[in-house]
């Protein structure tokens, strides 16, 4: 149905898309998802060719779109596309809304187009605000209305470019509920959003979006509950990361503390909780100096991964030195008193040795 | 109180009824009237062959316009009015009143081509691209979205150009016109009681503004304003 092969558009220098590869079948319902600023929107727009991609083709059912000679006009009545915005026409009212594009495009008669959009408007449950203007109604029924006005020119693809984003939470259930009845009348759908829920649930398919492609695509089931890349995960678990280097003993931990404060200070993790993190980092660290970088420089890294859905904190610490598990001190506990805290502070840790690096990971 | 209104019935009889003096108002009344809705037609047409130009992708057309539109919005109607009457067509036997209409034209024309620009510019380019996105061509899409829409922002300031013009009509006495303001001054110098005659004649152009407002206000919808 549609075919993307090697897309690439660029705004000046920002190369928002790369090398896209992929293909969407007939039916198929697709999820877009992935942080602001990853291309998701231009993707859909270029789709529709609303933006002219710098490289690469679209065909849509064979078709090359992205040839010069081909009439973008007939192709975009086939497509119908959704804005977070609604975009209606504010000098007519509901149904001259809808009627208008049939009328002008496909030039239906005008009773044949106004009892066609009376159909659509009791589908999206609207039937009473006919002789209403745009801006009277609510975002919620403006949207639905947009979604009519797609729909009476009868198009086998949808595109959604956040249709709920401008919505409060009512009205965005109203429309979730009209794409979801859409879903059973086999149009080909993409759909840019950021309502999770929705998406697992109604999607045949997800792309997540990050660093100018489709990072990862596949089965609801695979992306959200088993993804495989690393910003798959850190998106779809809400994370929040804070990253540290530190290359010398005499490194300066009163500003590295600050840091970390701050970043906890931004996702409200409780202060005691940041100074368990900072306690515990700089007794890890200060044992593992000790034992593994007597009068050399250290070669060490952390992460403290902060998740939004659950609250939890892990910290991700590696080194590059002999394996050295520094859970596993010889001698009583009064002489490590450090390392005992470590332990009683942490819910879980464990130590791992790969290539030539230790990795302490531990879950507060 | 019975004496101010006595004054102001001989007033009236003096200047307005004594030799049918209304008539020759109505006369005037009637030119004024006349400059106007054609320097109006004339400019409106002038204005959106300018608007065209300004707005073409032609650089050529684009400077030319822009040019003419900076050069008539900054000179005085009266000074085009003399000018156009003492040197372009100083040899020329042309009615008077065909100067004026010219030079209302040319005056307004810039102005209503700005009026234009702007209510173009000003239409809601998203709407545009949904209505592109829905298979209109660029032309349908221009008379089905953008000039409803450019009409109904340029609405209120094209009004007001027209109660501009009105007045500025008045001027065009200096190149021998009997206009509305002419025959009101020349009742007031003949009868030597010129206060009641140009009250009158402020009343009669307040009376034309009220028309426009009036002709305006019909057929506005509910609903209708953007």
């Amino acid at each position: 149905m549609i075919k993307v092969s090697d897309l690439s558009k660029q705004f000046g220098e920002l190369r928002v898309l790369k090398n896209i590869n992929v293909q969407i079948n007939k039916g198929e319902c697709i999820a877009v998802i992935g942080p602001s600023g990853t291309g998701k929107s231009v993707f859909l727009r270029t789709i529709a060719m609303l933006e002219k991609p710098d490289r690469g083709t679209i065909c849509i059912n064979g078709t090359d779109i992205t040839k010069k000679e081909i009439n973008l006009n007939q192709i975009r009545e086939k497509m119908g596309m959704v804005y977070q915005g609604f975009h209606l026409f504010s000098h007519l009212n509901v149904l001259e809304n809808i009627t208008l594009a049939p009328i002008w495009v496909k030039k239906q008669d005008r009773n044949v187009a106004k009892q066609k959009a009376r159909e659509l408007l009791s589908t999206v449950g609207l039937i009473d605000k006919a002789k209403s203007y745009p801006r009277e109604l609510s975002g919620g029924q403006q949207q639905r209305i947009a979604i009519a006005r797609c729909l009476a020119m009868e198009p086998e693809i949808m595109l959604f470019d956040e249709p709920t984003s401008a919505l409060d939470p009512t009205m965005t259930c109203e429309v979730l509920g009209i794409i979801r009845k859409l879903t059973k009348m086999g149009l080909t759908m993409l759909i840019v959003t950021h309502e999770m829920n929705f998406a697992k649930d109604v999607a045949d398919r997800v792309f997540y979006m990050d660093e100018g492609g489709i990072y990862e695509d596949g089965t609801p089931a695979d992306i959200f509950d088993n993804p495989k890349k690393e910003k798959t995960k850190a998106f779809i678990r809400k994370l929040k990361i804070f990253n540290y280097e530190i290359q010398s003993t005499g490194f300066d931990m009163v500003s590295m503390n600050a840091q970390i404060e701050i970043f906890c200070q931004k996702y409200n993790v409780r202060a005691k909780q940041v100074y368990h993190i900072q306690l515990l980092l700089e007794e890890l660290m200060m044992e593992i100096f000790k034992q593994c970088y007597e009068g050399a420089q250290p070669d060490m890294a952390f992460a403290i991964e902060y998740s939004d859905e659950n609250n939890e904190i892990s910290i991700y610490l590696t080194y590059r030195a002999d394996d050295f598990n520094p859970f596993e001190y010889g001698g009583n506990d009064i002489d490590n008193l450090g390392m005992v805290l470590v332990s009683k502070i942490s819910k879980k840790h464990e130590h791992l040795f790969e290539n030539g690096r230790n990795k302490i990971n531990i879950k507060l | 109180m019975n004496s101010f209104l006595e004054v102001i019935i001989t007033s009236f009889q003096k200047n307005l009824i004594a030799g049918d003096a209304y008539l020759i108002v109505l006369k005037g009344l009637r030119v004024t009237i006349l400059i106007s809705a054609l320097g109006l037609l004339f400019g409106t047409i002038l204005g959106g062959i300018l608007c065209c130009f300004r707005m073409s992708k032609i650089t050529g057309l684009k400077r030319i316009s822009q040019l003419m539109i900076a050069v008539l919005r900054g000179s005085p109607v009266l000074l085009l009015l003399m000018i156009l009457y003492y040197v372009a067509f100083a040899e020329s036997r042309i009615d008077p009143v065909i100067i004026a209409v010219i030079a209302f034209a040319l005056n307004s024309g810039a102005h209503i081509a700005e009026v234009m620009r702007s209510a173009l510019e000003a239409v809601d380019k998203r709407q545009l691209e949904a209505a592109r996105m829905l298979g209109f061509s660029k032309t349908k899409a221009f008379f089905a979205i953008t000039l409803p829409q450019a009409g109904k922002i340029a609405k209120p300031v094209y009004q007001s150009t027209i109660i501009n013009i009105i007045q500025w009509t008045s001027v065009v006495g200096y190149i021998t016109i009997t206009d509305l303001t002419r025959t009101v001054n020349n009742i007031g110098a003949r009868t030597g009681d010129p206060f009641f005659p140009l009250f009158f004649g402020i009343l009669l152009y307040l009376g034309l503004s009220y028309l426009v407002y009036a002709l305006f206000s019909i057929g506005k919808k509910r609903g209708e304003a953007i």
